[in-house]
């Protein structure tokens, strides 16, 4: 707790001597806004052109610049949106809103980033990745379904352990250190069917951010990366319907005005619909089979008055799956509130409060028709928070922020019930609690026009609360299952179980080369304190999300990056090489035999250890013209080294690609008509294989003698995808405006490992073979109708 | 509750992929470590003869017979200093001892057992012991019809199940080996079934409970029984080593798909005496056996719930 008043002390006294030499000068603000629906837009440049000097609007589309007495001229731009110039006259402060038109249909629709132009070589941003949902909509989808998180395995230095995983990995991070923030609450499990399809509607998704490196200080709690998902905020103008047919889901979403443009909101869902079309089609028992996952996101936001705005927003999603003897679902909801509030023309405020909440259930017998023998078991993790997230724009060269979070965890890892010929046994598990505090401070300093740096400071301080019983674990051999000491210790409701505490210094510069190019370069130290325990090679659905304890210490990691950036032919291409490496601290692994469910010693069944991850990234994009797209290719190894693993030697991670290479072209044929591809290759993931066989009981069993992990090397992976997008001629009813979308995955219809594994054959116990398995074998085409009012 | 609830559920997450995805046997060069002896010994109290195969490993997609380790001496001592010498009569590599009447057995509930192996200039030593196990208290069965046509069994037909109920007191575990007309069957590694007190595994209190359903249900392995078939189940009473090894040599052999978990050895009993010396692999198991059989009959069935 004393950090935490030092580091406030030192924020207020920072404030204050920053204020008090910013006198004579006036502040012009105000929030730039989409002319056609009114959504605020992020990362518009704001560049005066009298002062030479600039600044971008954050995430709510609100700037501020600070200057001596004058008249300045304005000048917006936003890739894909006219240009537009604003006379000011400052003699005093004052608020200018603006509304920017986007440049003509075409072009819209091949916009490949909406930002500014060449703030790829200009702002301090590196590692960081942002793709327009626009262009998301045009890159081939599996089964036609527009897909977030598949977009994002297509760039640099993100890979995956393979097709229908969940999530993805970042620099060597593994899926659980991501932090997925939908409108600023986290998201415990970004998938529907596994990992077929992520729980982010396209419809109702604004902007899309992935932050690998050079985490600013705002941000943190999980250490590898940050995805940054922001909802729509809903036409302000005028009613607008979106909608889609597709393969998987239907999709329909609504979005309107009220107040008279003062508010408006968007209600946005998408269901599956196997069950429904299946159903006729089922007989006897199966007709009970239920088989469905579906969402629902909903936003609304109202604009008190020139300095006070309010956003709520909510996703609520499931997966079900059952017969009439059982029953399994799981899902997340999200639930935020924001306020923006303007101090002043220089403060900026963003209050969030959130609730998130990630749960499971599963029922041996949902219509309880044998009492007298039954399961039942839920599982669930609630977190609840408060963000207050200020920015001071001090002066066009020092833009503050500063702010901090507390978040309450209450995680019920199992409560379970177990009947056997009428008798019960509750089996549950004990619920843990803990909290985690935050406070940063970061600045954004240009000190020349080529030379800026960011440069923040976080303090995370988390703390395991009571009540609970506390274990004490004896390790009788490193790499093997360790035992409880019982009975452990009980320890009362609120009481510190253990506290860990962590600065998390934050840094990147910028070093301007020329107009068009750029070295950058950053650090940034991470902590995290929420594990997800899974010990398989794609999460599932029922591994549990579990608190740092007096046995599960905080992962931290610490990555350097460099980059070289620059820009050619008037902004009509950008490329970037970086490199980085990352060391990641109190790495989890597990025991041969783990039991990671319903388990009250579970952390009797984990192994520590450490990380390495280092790699190179090449990276070129076209953002103009007819035909737009990048090339990625990603040089990369991550490493663990674990307690009694692998001999205690280093091992390459599930997820390790040395090289992965992407390519993806929208190439926009006619008015009507845009064609896309994308081409995948990267290198085998790594398996184990055994070196010997030995016969027991009949069967032939496998033996390692080296005693390796991850010694050997499945087929590399290549995919090429398609898709083609035709706007329909004739207007939708008179009003609308429909498109078809036709695409098709996996082309030449490779059948691509996802992994290779040995057992016995079936049929003879005692052959032995190798098996590839794919989960997608074959070419996969499909057709999607969208329309829109 | 947790282990085969897990496999159920992830059997069916697997099954929601099979829509699209696809397993091929292929072929894939590994390296090949030098061969250790292997020990296949479990001993129990049934009467009559028993025991203990010697063979040596070899590499992994070897598929010829494996060869016997010949010449080594193998004797059973039990805790009453009582010694039991195996004997490999047809150089085959399989070592018994016979008792000189069938209705004497080698195991007691209670005795502890330690096997003794001079192989090649080592000398190898493994311990086990039989633990108490309960009686089976009845073989049920109801009618069951299966929605589509199974690959194994009759589409209408009889779910067994046999009942019996834990001793109270923490970690006892078992092995269930489920029989058909008699004799063995389903006997895949996949299809293993283990008892961790009434349910599944450890760390979920199920002391003193009758089985729970599943484990009960588990004689049915992946088909149902017709009218006028012997029906049966040995309840083997196993340590807790025992478990582990049974627990991981399941694991090993089903270990594919999109939630595998990384591969891992199978842990051995079977130590050398001299540390640096030659490692071996495999188990010495040892258990206490209750069986209990019934036919089929329909009139008896109970109805279908």
């Amino acid at each position: 707790m004393k950090n935490i008043v030092r580091i406030a002390g030192l924020s207020i006294l920072l404030l204050n001597a920053l204020n008090t030499y910013a006198q004579e000068k006036y502040t012009v603000s105000g929030y730039v806004k989409d002319i056609a629906n009114g959504e605020g837009l992020i990362g518009v440049s704001v560049y005066v052109r009298e002062a030479s000097t600039g600044v971008v609007t954050n995430p709510y589309g609100f700037y501020s610049i600070t200057l001596p007495e004058g008249d300045y001229s304005l000048v917006f731009t936003y890739i894909g949106y006219q240009k537009l110039t604003e006379r000011v006259t400052l003699n005093a402060d004052q608020r200018r809103n603006v509304e920017m038109a986007s440049e003509s249909k075409q072009l819209e629709e091949v916009v490949i980033s909406t930002k500014k132009e060449d703030e790829n070589v200009r702002s301090l941003e590196m590692s960081v990745n942002k793709v327009d949902i626009k262009t998301i909509r045009q890159i081939p989808a599996l089964l036609g379904e527009v897909d977030v998180i598949r977009s994002i395995q297509l760039l640099p230095g993100v890979t995956t352990v393979g097709e229908g995983a969940s999530g993805f990995n970042v620099r060597g991070g593994d899926v659980s250190q991501n932090l997925i923030l939908l409108d600023e609450a986290p998201v415990y499990n970004s998938s529907h069917l596994f990992g077929f399809f992520s729980v982010f509607n396209p419809d109702a998704v604004k902007d899309v951010k992935l932050i690998k490196g050079g985490i600013p200080a705002q941000y943190g709690g999980r250490i590898s990366s940050i995805l940054d998902v922001r909802m729509k905020e809903g036409n302000t103008k005028k009613r607008e319907i979106n909608g889609g047919i597709g393969t998987i889901f239907s999709r329909l979403t609504y979005e309107q005005p009220f107040a008279a443009g003062r508010g408006s909101f968007i209600v946005a869902a998408r269901r599956s619909y196997i069950d429904v079309l299946a159903k006729p089609f089922l007989k006897g028992d199966l007709k009970q089979t239920r088989f469905n996952f579906y969402d629902l996101t909903a936003k609304v936001n109202y604009r008190i008055n020139d300095k006070n705005t309010v956003y709520a927003s909510g996703y609520f999603g499931r997966d079900v799956f059952g017969a009439d003897v059982f029953g399994f679902g799981w899902g997340n909801g999200t639930a935020t509130a924001r306020w923006n509030h303007i101090f002043s023309n220089k403060l900026f405020l963003n209050l969030t409060t959130y609730y998130s909440n990630y749960d499971y259930s599963i029922n041996s017998d949902p219509n309880n028709q044998t009492p007298n023998d039954r399961f039942e078991w839920n599982s669930k993790i609630i977190s609840t928070s408060v963000k207050p997230d200020f920015t001071y724009y001090l002066t066009p060269n020092n833009q503050i922020s500063f702010g901090g979070q507390y978040i309450s965890y209450d995680s019920r890892p199992g409560d379970a019930v177990a009947v056997s010929s009428g008798e019960s046994r509750n089996i549950s598990l004990d619920s843990r609690f803990g909290d985690e505090s935050a406070l940063y401070i970061g600045n954004e300093q240009k000190i020349s026009d080529r030379f800026s740096l960011q440069y923040g400071l976080r303090y995370s301080l988390y703390r395991n609360l009571g009540p609970g019983q506390v274990y004490q674990y004896q390790e009788l051999q490193p790499g093997e299952r360790k035992f409880p000491v019982l009975p452990g210790t009980a320890v009362a409701k609120g009481e510190v179980i253990k506290q860990y505490g962590n600065w998390e210094p934050r840094f990147s510069m910028n070093i301007g080369l020329s107009s068009t190019a750029s070295i950058k370069a950053s650090y940034n130290r991470t902590a995290q304190y929420l594990h997800l325990l899974s010990n398989t090679a794609a999460t599932s659905p029922l591994d549990v999300w579990t608190l740092s304890t007096n046995i599960i210490k905080p992962e931290i990691a610490d990555q350097v990056a460099l980059g070289w950036f620059q820009n050619f032919r008037d902004n009509t291409y950008e490329a970037s090489v970086e490199v980085y490496y990352k060391d990641l601290k109190n790495q989890i692994d597990y025991v041969r035999n783990s039991d990671l469910l319903l388990n009250r010693y579970v952390e009797g069944d984990l192994l520590f250890g450490k990380g390495r991850a280092f790699g190179a990234e090449f990276f070129l994009r076209k953002n103009k013209g007819r035909l737009t797209g990048w090339l990625s290719y990603t040089l990369a190894r991550t490493e663990r080294l674990i307690d009694g693993v692998n001999n205690d030697d280093w091992f390459p991670a599930r997820f390790d690609k040395p090289h992965n290479f992407t390519a993806v072209g929208i190439y926009n044929l006619k008015e009507r008509l845009t064609l896309s591809s994308t081409f995948t290759f990267a290198s085998g993931t790594p398996a184990t294989f055994p070196t010997n066989r030995f016969e027991y009981n009949g069967w032939a069993l496998p033996h390692n003698v080296y005693n390796a992990r991850n010694n050997n090397r499945i087929p590399s992976y290549n995919r090429l995808d398609l898709a083609a997008t035709l706007k329909s001629r004739k207007k939708l009813f008179g009003l609308g405006q429909g498109e078809w979308v036709f695409s098709v995955y996996n082309a030449y219809n490779r059948r691509n490992p996802y992994s290779v594994y040995v057992q016995q054959n079936e049929d003879n116990p005692l052959t032995t073979e190798a098996i590839r398995f794919s989960v997608i074998g074959s070419v996969i085409p499909a057709v999607t109708y969208n329309f829109k009012f | 509750m947790k282990k085969s609830t897990l496999h159920i559920l992830l059997g069916l997450l697997t099954a929601a992929y099979s829509l699209t995805s696809c397993e091929d046997a292929i072929n894939i060069k590994t390296e090949t470590g030098p061969t250790e002896l292997v020990v296949d010994g479990w001993i129990t109290n049934k009467p009559g003869p028993q025991t203990v195969r010697l063979t040596l490993s070899a590499a992994y997609f070897d598929n010829s017979p494996a060869r016997p380790a010949l010449g080594a001496e193998v004797t059973v001592i039990d805790d009453k200093g009582t010694v039991y010498a195996f004997t490999d009569a047809n150089g085959k590599g399989i070592y018994t001892w016979a008792p000189k009447s069938d209705t004497v057995a080698l195991g007691r509930v209670g005795g502890k057992y330690a096997l003794q192996i001079r192989y090649d200039g080592e000398e190898y030593a493994a311990t086990n012991e039989i633990k108490r196990v309960p009686k089976i208290d009845s073989l049920a069965y109801e009618e069951e019809s299966f929605p589509i046509n199974p690959p194994e069994g009759p589409k209408d037909g009889y779910l067994a199940q046999f009942y019996a109920r834990d001793f109270v007191g923490l970690n006892d575990t078992y092995w269930i080996r489920p029989l058909k007309g008699g004799k063995p069957y389903g006997t895949d590694p996949g299809n293993i079934s283990l008892v961790y007190d009434a349910s599944f595994s450890p760390g979920s209190p199920s002391d003193g409970l009758v089985f729970i359903q599943p484990l009960r249900q588990s004689i049915n392995v992946n088909q149902l029984f017709s009218a006028g078939d012997t029906v049966g189940v040995e309840l083997h009473s196993i340590t807790l080593e025992s478990y582990y090894f049974l627990f991981q040599v399941r694991q090993e052999t089903t270990n594919g798909g999109i939630f595998a978990v990384p591969p891992a050895n199978i842990p051995t009993n079977i130590s050398n005496k001299n540390a640096n010396g030659k490692k071996a692999l495999g188990f010495f198991g040892a258990s206490a056996v209750s069986r209990a059989e019934t036919v089929i009959d329909p009139k008896k069935a109970r109805p279908k719930e």
